[in-house]
């Protein structure tokens, strides 16, 4: 982990996408070696190659050289171009897992991005699109990223086969705004998306029900949404899952999901999908945990002023997305315990001295 | 169950972050359980043998689904039985604006 020649080392195959994203975003390229090298199939895996041709495409002189074994990759990144583009996703992730990357880079491009992946829109390991849509595009907006940012879902697709398809429209910003949120507020209201492709709608009225048996008692403003896809616009695949957010007074997003599995009946998803929620609502901050790292990113980028946020205590990822960050930016957080009004959360207040990135390709323009 | 999860918080919150994220040699995972420690890997070393077999850890997750590149969390049903407790699910109610003032 330290940079030498200008080039950022890292080592394995973990936390590759936001290291990725830090080197675009700085412009300083990034070594990454010892990818798997022990595993019995070492290498980059197929999403992983695929996403670097994502990059590849969304960028403009970005040399990527990947080893015979596959287990090192040298990125020099070029400039960000955005623009219009279609992408054919593998179907061992989701499109999310390519999202959430391009997310945190669209805003710098020279041309706004009209971006469409296809492939499979909801599944267990990253954000769906339908979270996506509802709470990542929102946390931008805190940072002054708005006014035709839209994810629209065309089709859904269930693993394994996948056939959804989703269209990402980000406009370019010159530079981000330095972010002061520090009051969690209260919950006010929770919202849902309930969906059900290739089976029954029935399910996800199922999955409506089973949910409120349990936030019902909380709030009353509580509004289910049993989104429902047919035809060509609903996948090859058969599949359900709930999605559920969290609104505060004060605009904190928390948000949760969980998705069907062979042989476990729709009423329990949902209750998975509520608890889980419940939990992300108890830990208490203005982020949630699938959020942290684009909010500190975020920071980081902001102008030069202090940028302070108040969340959970980091997960896993946040912990080696700062240590990447001070590594790439030279910007370290100061990360203080929150006085907290709820005794049960640990909560801590983030803060940092925004670099004041600007948007530079912007300006070639 | 919801004792529990205070003194968990309490001893969390004694943490000094911004040490154990910026001047530690610790992985993420030992940052965050309790009781930070390097054992594992002492006892690795203490292995003097020629041919070591190397922990699941080192290989960076023994199956190929747990990448560590995910950004939505493993949901276990077990996990959140504690959920199944009245008495929890009414002592989150000061977090939204229908509940009352924290007693």
């Amino acid at each position: 982990m330290t940079s030498t020649n200008n080039a950022l080392l890292f080592s394995g195959h973990q936390y590759l996408r936001n290291r990725l994203v830090l080197s675009i975003l700085s412009g300083k390229p990034v070594k990454i070696d010892k990818i798997r090298s022990g595993d019995k199939n070492p290498g980059l895996r197929d999403y992983e190659i695929s996403l670097l041709r994502l990059l590849e495409r969304i960028t403009n002189g970005t040399v990527i050289e990947i080893s015979v074994t596959g287990t090192a990759l040298l990125l020099k990144p070029g400039i960000i171009a955005g623009g219009s583009i279609t992408h054919e996703c593998p179907l061992s992730r989701s499109v999310g897992y390519f999202l959430e990357p391009v997310i945190t880079l669209a805003p710098f491009a020279k041309k706004p991005l009209n971006l469409t992946l296809k492939g499979i829109t909801t599944d267990d390991h990253d954000l769906s699109a339908d979270i996506i849509r509802t709470v990542t595009l929102p946390h931008l907006q805190l940072f002054g990223i708005s006014e035709g940012l839209e994810l629209r879902i065309k089709k859904r697709g269930s693993p394994p086969l996948g056939g959804g398809e989703i269209q990402f429209l980000c406009p370019i910003i010159k530079q981000v705004r330095t972010l002061n949120f520090v009051e969690p507020g209260k919950v006010k209201r929770i919202r849902g998306i309930a969906h059900a492709v290739r089976i029954s709608p029935q399910f996800s009225n199922r999955m409506i029900e089973a949910s409120r048996s349990i936030l019902n008692r909380f709030i009353p403003d509580i509004y289910l949404y049993s989104d429902v896809y047919k035809g060509d616009d609903s996948g090859k695949s058969p599949g359900y899952a709930l999605s559920l957010l969290a609104e505060s007074t004060t605009g904190a997003l928390y948000c949760a999901e969980a998705t069907s599995k062979p042989g476990t009946a729709p009423e329990d998803i949902a209750l998975l999908a509520s608890r889980a929620l419940l939990t992300e609502i108890r830990r208490g901050g203005c982020v949630d945990r699938k959020h942290q790292t684009l909010v500190l990113l975020m920071m980081v980028l902001g102008s030069e002023d202090v940028g302070k946020c108040r969340m959970g205590e980091p997960t896993p990822r946040t912990i080696q997305f700062l240590r990447d960050v001070r590594d790439t930016f030279g910007t370290s957080f100061k990360i203080v315990s929150a006085e907290s009004p709820n005794p049960d959360a640990v909560e801590l207040v983030y803060s940092c001295y925004g670099t004041g990135y600007v948007n530079a390709n912007r300006s070639l323009a | 169950a919801l004792s529990a999860y205070k003194q968990h918080s309490r001893r969390a919150n004694r943490k000094d972050w911004i040490k154990l994220i910026y001047s530690s040699s610790l992985t993420p995972q030992q940052v965050l359980s309790d009781t930070p420690s390097k054992s594992s890997k002492a006892d690795r070393d203490m292995d003097d043998d020629f041919f070591t077999v190397k922990s699941e850890a080192v290989l960076g997750g023994g199956d190929d689904e747990d990448d560590g590149d995910r950004s939505k969390e493993v949901l276990k049903e077990e996990d959140f039985k504690e959920w199944e407790d009245e008495e929890l699910l009414d002592s989150i109610r000061g977090l939204f604006i229908t509940g009352t003032a924290e007693p």
